[in-house]
């Protein structure tokens, strides 16, 4: 397994640039994330290291190996890069076992070492038995599974994987993911995994590489996105956020409209802004004391949580909190809100 | 599906291989002791492959023999010119043979090939030679058509409108014109077939169709060839109620033309063409040709198809068949008139 | 020539915006020299027309006769195209909405009688009603011959159809006749565009059933001029009307396509839902199939049969024989030189969206139209110079090559579509070279679809015959030129064995063409033609 270097990548369809001086690296045996809004070139910057199209400037590099380069591009069959497009895509002509050793050179491999391999990989993915079925019998799930099974046989220096459990339904899809992380983790592969999903996202990978508009809005471990997002767009991109408008004082003192707290280190210029607040950073109670005061105008339960839409007294702000447990509230409750989280804030540009 | 892929490859050699075979029969021999010889026929093979089957076993020479429209095959030899692989053209008609003519694509066969053939029907430089004679008659529903014409030239009188058929793009007829044209001059021939078009003259792709629409009474005369009343019957497969009609002695319409045979340049083999020629004008093959296909015998004196008169008897004007190689003309008269 | 044609195409693409898809050098000149070799009979039309003086080519092109030829070319031309596409409409809508069991298999009826030659068929309704005659006979004769490809066509766009749409549009309260026509019939515009265009160019290049129906066409007067007057230089000026005429149409039928409309290819779910039960409808739908199977093909075969058991002449087995082996063998080879020649075409034009694939489409699109009888003059005027290889059943398979691979090309780029891009890419990223994704991918995915375009190819050589008659090697008979030179004296007994084995052995190709095929895509669903987008 290999690291990944992406260095200042631009891509460009026609006049329209997609992938605008992207860089960032990757460690050996780490999986990251492309997480961002359809359009954003997720899928193009994994075709761009998979070497399916050709990048305007920029390098990359797998381990020490340069494979992209505007004027000399390694070739996809030259990169061993284990590609996982959406729905699988097997090939219908063949069977399972056939799928799995298409990458399997009949020059490099023994028919011996081929049977092997296959039955290790199907053995891997937890279909053994399988080998004879043609892809249309298989499930969406399996057809996935398979798909993974024929990139990790050819001992891929990493696999990318687009989308892959797009098709599948919610619980199937959760399952499959998890399957396919531990699976990934276990073989030390280096991923990365496109997805539009923030909880897949987060879920999945060391890393999260977060795009917009062909450009990375902020990279780092899940933690770090999440809990320290660079920008309040971010924010909402890996996760439900409520984005509160705010003013730090010359003091460093924050004002907004459920606290005014004191900064944690010195003397900063006046300035308007937001502060980001994760619902689950918001406690709600009927009897507290201390917090602001609101009234209770919406209640979605899910189950494991609810959430609680409380419109501020004072601010008319409208803010949600995420709370676990029994619920004793009811719509027209006059509750408390609390903030118990860290500040974010962000001033205005 | 690699047993259909393996089975496709076998059967994909298996048709090179047997193209192959067929392939190579065809290529020419360059010698002068012929053994083989390429016919172009114009003749429908029903009717001349028994006498070149007879052929082939008194001389000793295998013929190939490529049938087809004579028309189209002298175009054919046109287009081949000097790389032509026929050694002779045989035609249905004079005006075919013109046209290879006139392109100087047959030798001048000497004088002792087919000696028993008039000059008359002999081009002038002995290109080619006459083999059977065919007379244009008109043919005519006896139910339909009571009092006869006696000239060609009647038939543009409004007695006729809507009742004349013709086959304005077969050489039989074409020929007919030519000699018009030769005789009474363009002008007179182009007032004719203007006349025939303003009497709403109905045109049929060949005189079997012509022959074919008077028994249906769809018309009730039509210029035709002598022969075509047995053709369409054989081929009905029943008598048919048409009949054969000749103009007044002398008249343009009761024009002999004849099909013939000329060797090519392009042939190494004269002889044996030559032979073959010799073979299709003698007495007896002469004979079986009035017998069978109830076309004329150019030999003088010979018998006269059954029920009609001897050839010298039709009263054909004298047509110098050696200038009906010039259709170019009538066929652009046809298409001033707008017949073609 | 072709560097001329191959460089100046090459420039005009390059210039070309778009996707990233530069044109390998080698398919760049593959391509540039097959178009050469397409080209052939333009190139002999052009030289042998202007041989004559211009003013004599104008006379000729002005003269009434060629107007009124036009005019009758451009009518029954219409006529044909504008009821094939109603009947074609209504018989393949009969066939895929009756809620009937093995409705699918009803395809097979409706497509046999493209295993009837149009000559044939006119003879055959000449026995029935002598009469015959006429731009309305001929209209009628060719709608019958010709609505098998307008059907094929249209039934594989309508098995296409997402019947989702269908269900939405009866939620949204549409009833079926308005759903028929602001869902179904806007999804099928291209293929009963590409069907008007195929039996369009069918009629343009037909010589057989008009000629024997006194209707004088392009083609006809074409033919008329080679064997009247051996003035190849007025038939040459002709023909050059005639490939103006089919550029004309062709661009017509362009124009009506809806380009927007794209077909939905993965989609397609069948529910009962959008299956016709009513009865009174069900049954206008199944008789009008019955009375097209009726009148195109169980006549025909009637009148040949009892021609057949008329005939008091002993039958000619050996004659018979080697006729059918020597159609079978030459017309296999057409079609696999046709095969040959459209993997090149068909893969640029399936693969590089650009000028030069349209140009190129274009081009072998209008060869289309051409009669057999000027490319087997343009090719016995070049295989004359050409030694050995003239008169062998090479140049003829060549010349049917030439004639049909509209329609291999056609059905190669239809079959190469048919491979999804992400299959490639895969492939690439599993260690494959481009070669290696063709043959591992590419070609196995494609390959029963490409083989039934090379048996329509097949199929329709067997019927051909003008090009036949002058190409195939002297002595060798076909079942075609065999039929002719008995229908030539009359002997219609005696053609009839001969038309009879023919309809019997294209019948093979034609039924498995009729077949509905299985489909990679979704298994399930096991009723798809393939074959019918041949455009």
């Amino acid at each position: 397994m290999t690291s990944l270097d992406v260095s200042h990548l631009s891509v460009n369809f026609g006049d329209r640039t997609v992938i605008n001086d992207l860089s960032f690296t990757l460690q050996a045996g780490e999986i990251a994330s492309l997480l961002g809004p359809s359009g954003c070139g997720k899928t193009t910057l994994l075709r761009a290291i998979a070497g399916l199209l050709q990048p305007r400037e920029g390098t990359i590099r797998l381990g020490t190996q340069l494979v992209g380069l505007s004027s000399v591009v390694l070739p996809p069959n030259k990169r061993r890069t284990g590609y996982v497009p959406q729905q699988g895509a097997l090939f219908p002509h063949l069977n399972v076992a056939q799928n799995i050793a298409f990458g399997l050179s009949k020059k490099e491999f023994s028919q011996a070492e081929i049977t092997k391999t296959i039955s290790e990989m199907l053995a891997l993915i937890g279909m053994p038995g399988y080998e004879n079925q043609m892809p249309t019998e298989l499930s969406g799930g399996q057809q996935t599974r398979v798909a993974l099974a024929r990139a990790l046989a050819i001992k891929p220096k990493m696999v990318l994987l687009d989308e892959p459990f797009s098709a599948l339904d919610a619980e199937l899809r959760n399952e499959l993911r998890s399957e396919v992380v531990a699976l990934l983790r276990a073989q030390g592969t280096t991923a990365i995994l496109v997805t539009h999903d923030r909880e897949e996202a987060l879920v999945s990978s060391d890393k999260v590489v977060l795009m917009r508009d062909g450009k990375i809005a902020q990279y780092g471990s899940p933690e770090e996105v999440y809990e320290s997002p660079i920008s309040p767009s971010v924010a909402v991109s890996t996760g439900d956020a409520l984005v509160l408008s705010a003013h730090q004082a010359k003091d460093g003192s924050t004002s907004y409209a459920l606290a005014t707290l004191s900064a944690p280190t010195g003397a900063v210029s006046t300035n308007n802004g937001y502060v980001v607040i994760r619902p689950e950073e918001i406690s709600v109670s009927k009897s507290s004391a201390a917090g602001v005061a609101g009234t209770l105008i919406q209640l979605d339960y899910y189950g494991h949580d609810a959430m609680l839409v409380v419109k501020l007294s004072d601010s008319s702000e409208i803010i949600r909190a995420r709370v676990a447990g029994p619920m004793d509230f009811a719509v027209g409750d006059l509750v408390k809100v609390e903030h118990r989280g860290p500040i974010r804030f962000f001033a205005n540009a | 599906m690699k047993k259909s892929l393996k089975a496709l490859v076998v059967a994909t050699a298996a048709v090179i291989a047997a193209s192959l075979m067929t392939g190579c029969s065809s290529s020419e021999e360059q010698v002068a002791n012929a053994t083989e010889l390429t016919v172009y026929s114009g003749r429908s093979e029903e009717f001349i492959a028994p006498f070149f089957a007879e052929w082939e076993q008194s001389a000793g020479i295998k013929l190939n023999v490529r049938y087809g429209d004579s028309a189209e095959l002298a175009a054919q030899i046109l287009e081949e010119g000097a790389n032509s692989p026929a050694d002779l053209f045989l035609s249905q008609d004079a005006g075919s043979l013109g046209a290879v003519a006139k392109a100087d694509l047959f030798i001048e066969l000497p004088n002792d090939v087919a000696e028993s053939i008039p000059a008359t029907y002999v081009a002038a430089n002995r290109n080619w030679v006459g083999v059977t004679g065919r007379a244009r008659v008109f043919a005519y529903n006896p139910d339909l058509l009571k009092v006869l014409p006696t000239s060609v030239t009647e038939l543009g009188n409004a007695a006729y409108k809507g009742k004349l058929g013709i086959a304005p793009s077969n050489a039989s007829f074409q020929a007919f014109v030519t000699a018009l044209i030769n005789a009474q001059g363009a002008d007179f021939a182009q007032k004719w077939l203007e006349d025939l078009k303003a009497n709403d003259v109905r045109i049929y792709p060949k005189n079997s169709a012509i022959v074919e629409a008077i028994d249906k009474k769809e018309i009730s005369i039509g210029l035709v060839n002598h022969y075509y009343i047995w053709e369409v019957s054989e081929g009905l497969g029943r008598e048919i109620n048409v009949k054969n009609g000749f103009f007044k002695s002398g008249d343009l319409g009761n024009m002999i033309n004849v099909s013939g045979a000329g060797v090519l340049t392009s042939s190494k083999k004269y002889a044996a063409a030559q032979e073959l020629i010799n073979f299709l004008t003698s007495q007896k093959t002469q004979d079986q040709f009035v017998a069978q296909t109830h076309e004329y015998s150019l030999i003088d004196g010979a018998k006269a198809p059954a029920g009609l008169p001897v050839l010298t008897d039709i009263g054909a004007p004298s047509v110098d068949l050696n200038a009906l190689k010039d259709i170019q003309k009538t066929q652009d008269l046809l298409v001033k008139v707008g017949l073609l | 020539m072709a560097t001329g044609v191959k460089d100046g195409l090459a420039h005009r693409f390059s210039t070309s915006r778009g996707e990233p898809a530069s044109i390998h050098p080698a398919l760049l000149a593959l391509v540039g020299l097959l178009l050469a070799v397409v080209l052939i009979p333009f190139i002999y039309l052009i030289i042998r027309a202007f041989e004559k003086p211009l003013p004599e080519i104008a006379q000729l092109l002005l003269r009434g006769k060629t107007l009124e030829v036009l005019g009758t070319t451009t009518a029954l031309l219409a006529m044909v195209v504008i009821v094939n596409i109603f009947l074609g409409t209504l018989i393949a809508a009969g066939i895929h909405f009756v809620r009937m069991p093995r409705a699918h298999l009803l395809i097979v009826p409706a497509v046999l009688p493209l295993a009837i030659p149009s000559y044939v068929f006119t003879y055959t309704w000449l026995a029935l009603i002598p009469s015959l005659s006429g731009v309305f006979a001929a209209a009628f004769i060719l709608i019958l011959t010709t609505l098998p490809y307008m059907l094929l066509a249209i039934l594989v766009s309508l098995r296409r159809i997402d019947s989702g749409f269908i269900e939405v549009a009866r939620t949204l309260g549409l009833t079926r006749t308005q759903i028929f026509f602001r869902v179904v019939l806007p999804q099928i515009r291209g293929s009963i565009s590409a069907g008007a265009l195929l039996s369009g160019l069918y009629v343009l290049s037909d010589f057989g059933a008009v000629s024997l129906l006194n209707v004088e066409t392009l083609t006809v007067s074409i033919q008329n001029m080679f064997k009247s007057s051996y003035d190849r230089g007025a038939a040459s000026v002709i023909s050059l009307l005639l490939i103006l005429a089919s550029i004309i149409f062709i661009s017509v039928d362009e124009r009506i396509k809806d380009k927007k409309a794209k077909e939905n290819v993965f989609k397609r779910l069948s529910t009962d839902d959008s299956r016709i039960k009513s009865a009174s409808l069900k049954t206008l739908l199944i008789s009008a199939l019955g009375i097209y199977v009726t009148l195109a093909l169980f006549l025909p075969i009637y009148v040949l049969i009892s021609r057949f058991i008329g005939n008091p002449n002993p039958l000619d087995i050996s004659g018979l024989a080697s006729a059918a082996i020597s159609t079978v063998t030459v017309s296999a080879l057409g079609a696999l030189i046709a095969l040959l020649f459209s993997a090149p075409l068909g893969f640029l034009i399936a693969t590089h969206a650009g000028r030069f694939s349209r140009v190129s489409e274009r081009i072998i699109l209008i060869g289309h139209a051409l009669p057999g009888v000027v490319i087997g003059l343009a090719l016995v005027s070049l295989g004359s110079k050409l030694g050995p290889i003239y008169q062998s059943i090479f140049l003829l398979a060549f010349a049917y090559a030439l004639l049909f691979l509209a329609k291999a090309v056609a059905s190669m780029t239809f079959s190469l579509q048919l491979v999804p891009q992400v299959l490639k890419e895969v492939a690439a990223t599993l260690g494959k070279s481009k070669t290696k994704v063709t043959t591992s991918v590419v070609i196995p995915i494609a390959l029963p679809s490409i083989g039934l375009g090379t048996l329509l190819v097949f199929l329709t050589a067997m019927k051909e015959l003008p090009a036949t008659l002058m190409l195939r090697p002297t002595g060798m008979d076909t079942l075609a030129t065999q039929i002719w030179s008995y229908a030539a004296i009359n002997r219609f007994n005696d053609a009839a064995p001969y038309a009879l084995l023919l309809v019997l052995i294209a019948a093979i190709p034609t039924f498995l063409l009729s077949l509905p095929w299985g489909d990679w895509e979704s298994k399930a669903d096991g009723t798809k033609t393939r074959v019918g987008s041949l455009m």
